[in-house]
């Protein structure tokens, strides 16, 4: 069942904020498989749509569907073979990691005895059994992310969905992180995360959409999106960047 | 082809001084911003207007009201009192209940070049600007017009300038005292020590309180009248008494009264300048530093804490097992446990000793089985206002719940049975303390009883609260900030529903005044019941409400940035 849908297919997602609209009517095929990558400015409307296709934020109109099966009809099933790693939102990092780790399992409703191994082995491989005791909130930026993206490996989802994954992370945790996505999606597991680093996105992705302004601009495979230009180009042309003439903010030098 | 910027230019750029008008003008921006396409937050904060104009004209007729009758005595009582009565207000309420209105965050202002003085002026400022300040304005207003009609315009005029000094007081010690305690609080060492401080602020009440029993049990005017002057040289009360002074021909006291004021203000400023800085650069590290456990063992069997065995290693459990590792952890959460504590054994204590008449071993009060079962009533329902924002606590990582799809029930359940593993002992210890107390061990069962089904009623009603009245608490340090203006109405909510809780558990207290001796033995096992029934009705019925209403649920408890 799983090759005849779409790991996350979003159809016509769309939310509003009182009077901002935010996401409006996006259309999106992330095939099994893939290593999705979604781009887009500050404020283009990323994190509402991911937000809406896993389940956290009702959308106004449109669905989501995990590998077939409705996120907001069926949210049992979509959300089992889901795992999730938000930005901005805190864990509850008044844990510690063993512990974060242990209550999301639990919560996942995981055997404990599998969720003691498996655990252990995350923390190994992500460098964080050092932290001991250290509660989440102490832990550094990049020791958060992966402690995040611990959390949402653990149950062995079958479509990860990650909001900004390489944001604020030094480039050593950076470089483990992509190492176990990568060996994700060559175990069969599919990714879809959102960035605005042109480098990571160009090195990582198979597949890359554009958004802007609450709607998808380009859709395709990396090659297909970027020609034989560079991704930053096309993404600067498609957002409508502006370049400086140098006549303006003189003041800056002296 | 940039233009040669001249040193002139750039370091001559005139610097304008900052005035705490500014500070103001950005917490009126606010508040406006807050109300922003809200309807129900606009209707929520002229509630809480009106609410506050209706207090502030009480007590402006009840101060007013000895210089209409014309009496010269009564009205420096009054002023003393109710002076002291309204700073002690300031200082223990936001403790307590409302918390305080941290609309302008202190942390925000880190980066800005501001002199501290220039901060702490523009804060305390801003902070006038708010329903209970004006409130309280216009309430002590009274204490002019008995000024006035006692001794004309000269009375009148001090006691003008002494109101305006005790707003400012007023303002300054909820201000510092909340700031200090929240430093206090956020360091895990020095937590039992705020206990302590606290408690023995509570403490201070119950001796002015036995006092002004005893004073008004004996009608002795001659001592009340010295108590009330002795209050009147306390920074209590000595803003308040200044036109009572001229009305009777003290007008030197009133130059010392107002530097008694002002020095105090002086220095609840440079106490409270003292912990904003540490709220301003102390909050990404806590200093926290724990020695490493010798032996860590696995996730799951760290996840519990000790002495819970019996719960089961499933989901229902790990939420069990969060919670009460949160309440705790949380230094939020703490505070509103420590606090509960605390009032829950004063209260009563002081409600029906003080009735007692302890002072003077007069028994023309009596403390009664059904004054008993009243306070129980206001613990109980107290104990569970706790939780009215329970997923505020949470914040955005109530996402990881969503994310799972946790069902309501096993969410509410589980949240309720952590809580109450650190209540009812409480709940229990109070009723054993209220009972040897009093001297009457056979009430322990009755207010045991009612205790049990005021919590459990007052639980039913709060957990609907909980999942309908959520509100974001903003990512401070400070326990007892409150986000927006509306901090007021949001109280007004939870007030709403401890009459709602009241009402449901009142036929224990009447079922105390009916039957005799009979409900001493029924009262435990009927009140245990009644709660643990209520409790899992509202689980039940609530529970239904979340499952549909999680995302929005998340919505409301994410602080907005």
């Amino acid at each position: 069942m799983t090759g005849e849908h779409p790991a996350l297919a979003l159809r016509g997602l769309a939310k509003r904020f009182d009077s901002k609209v935010a996401v409006a009517g996006v259309d999106l095929d992330v095939p099994t498989g893939s290593f999705y990558g979604l781009l887009g400015p500050n404020g283009a409307g990323k994190t509402t749509t991911l937000s809406m296709a896993v389940g956290l934020l009702r959308p106004d109109a449109g669905s989501a569907r995990v590998l077939g099966h409705d996120v907001w009809a069926d949210p049992v099933h979509a959300k089992q073979l889901l795992g999730v790693m938000p930005d901005g939102v805190r864990l509850f990092d008044r844990l510690t990691g063993a512990e974060l780790l242990a209550y999301h399992g639990l919560l996942r409703g995981m055997d404990p005895t599998v969720v003691d191994q498996r655990a252990a082995e995350l923390l190994d491989v992500l460098a964080l059994g050092d932290a001991g005791r250290t509660l989440v909130v102490d832990y550094s930026a990049g020791m958060k992310k992966k402690i995040g993206l611990a959390c949402a490996l653990l149950h062995g989802p079958r479509l990860l969905v990650l909001d900004e994954p390489f944001e604020a992370v030094d480039p050593v945790s950076a470089a483990l992180i992509r190492d176990i996505l990568q060996r994700y999606v060559a175990g069969g597991g599919t990714v879809v995360f959102s960035s605005h680093v042109m480098e990571v996105v160009e090195r990582l992705c198979s597949h890359v959409a554009i958004l802007a302004a609450g709607t998808i601009k380009r859709v395709g495979t990396l090659d297909e999106v970027r020609g034989d230009r560079a991704l930053e180009e096309v993404f600067v042309e498609v957002v409508g960047g502006r370049t400086a003439t140098g006549e303006e903010l003189a003041w800056l030098s002296r | 082809m940039a233009v040669p910027v001249n040193a002139a230019a750039s370091s001559g750029a005139p610097v304008r001084r900052v005035s705490p008008r500014h500070f103001v003008r950005l917490k009126l921006r606010v508040m406006g911003n807050n109300f922003r396409g809200q309807g129900w937050r606009i209707a929520l904060f002229v509630v809480g207007v009106l609410v506050g104009l209706w207090f502030a004209g009480t007590a402006f007729l009840l101060l007013a009201a000895p210089g209409l009758a014309d009496n010269t005595e009564f009205a420096g009582l009054t002023a003393a009192f109710a002076g002291g009565l309204i700073v002690l207000g300031w200082l223990f309420l936001p403790l307590v209940f409302f918390g305080v209105d941290e609309t302008l965050d202190p942390a925000r202002f880190a980066l800005l070049p501001l002199r501290r003085r220039t901060l702490v002026s523009g804060m305390f400022l801003a902070a006038l600007i708010g329903v209970p300040a004006i409130a309280t304005f216009l309430g002590t207003g009274g204490i002019v017009v008995s000024a006035a009609l006692l001794g004309g315009a000269g009375a009148a005029a001090a006691q003008a300038v002494g109101i305006v000094a005790g707003l400012l007081l007023c303002v300054a010690v909820s201000r510092a005292v909340t700031s200090a305690f929240a430093t206090l609080l956020r360091s895990r060492r020095v937590r039992d020590l705020a206990a302590v401080l606290l408690a023995v602020l509570a403490a201070l009440l119950g001796p002015l309180q036995i006092a002004v029993m005893s004073a008004v049990n004996n009608a002795d005017w001659q001592r009340l009248s010295g108590v009330a002057r002795v209050i009147g040289w306390t920074p209590l009360a000595a803003p308040y008494t200044v036109g009572m002074d001229v009305v009777e021909g003290r007008a030197w006291a009133v130059p010392l009264k107002l530097a008694i004021t002002a020095v105090t203000i002086a220095a609840l400023l440079a106490w409270w300048s003292r912990s904003l800085e540490s709220a301003m650069v102390g909050t990404a590290a806590t200093g926290r530093v724990r020695p490493e456990a010798g032996l860590p063992g696995q996730p799951v069997a760290r996840l519990f804490p000790r002495g819970t065995r019996w719960l089961s290693r499933d989901r229902y459990g790990a939420l069990v097992a969060r919670e009460l590792r949160y309440w705790w952890r949380d230094t939020r959460r703490r505070a509103s446990l420590i606090t509960f504590a605390v009032v829950g054994i004063f209260v009563p204590v002081m409600a029906n000793v003080g009735g007692k008449g302890l002072m003077d071993g007069q028994n023309d009060f009596d403390a009664s089985p059904t004054l008993v079962g009243l306070s129980m009533l206001f613990v109980g329902m107290l104990a569970a206002l706790s939780l009215a924002n329970q997923f505020g606590f949470d914040g955005s990582a109530y996402a990881a719940n969503v994310i799972a799809g946790v069902p309501g029930k096993v969410e509410l359940r589980a949240r309720l049975v952590a809580y109450s593993i650190y209540i009812v002992p409480l709940l229990v210890a109070i009723s054993i303390v209220l009972g040897l107390f009093l001297r009457e061990p056979a009430w322990i069962g009755v207010a045991a009883g009612t205790l049990f089904a005021a919590y459990g009623a007052g639980l039913a009603i709060t957990l609907f609260v909980s999942v309908f009245g959520a509100y974001a608490l903003p990512e401070t340090s400070n326990p007892f900030a409150m986000n927006s203006g509306a901090g007021m109405a949001r109280s007004l909510l939870s007030l709403l529903a401890m009459v709602g809780a009241g009402a449901a558990a009142m036929p224990m207290v009447i079922a105390t005044a009916l039957l005799g001796e009979v409900w001493f033995w029924l009262a435990l096992p009927v009140g245990l019941a009644y709660g643990v029934g209520a409790a899992a009705l509202g689980t039940y019925l609530a529970g239904d409400v979340l499952d549909r209403r999680m995302p929005e649920l998340l919505q409301t408890v994410t602080p907005r940035r």
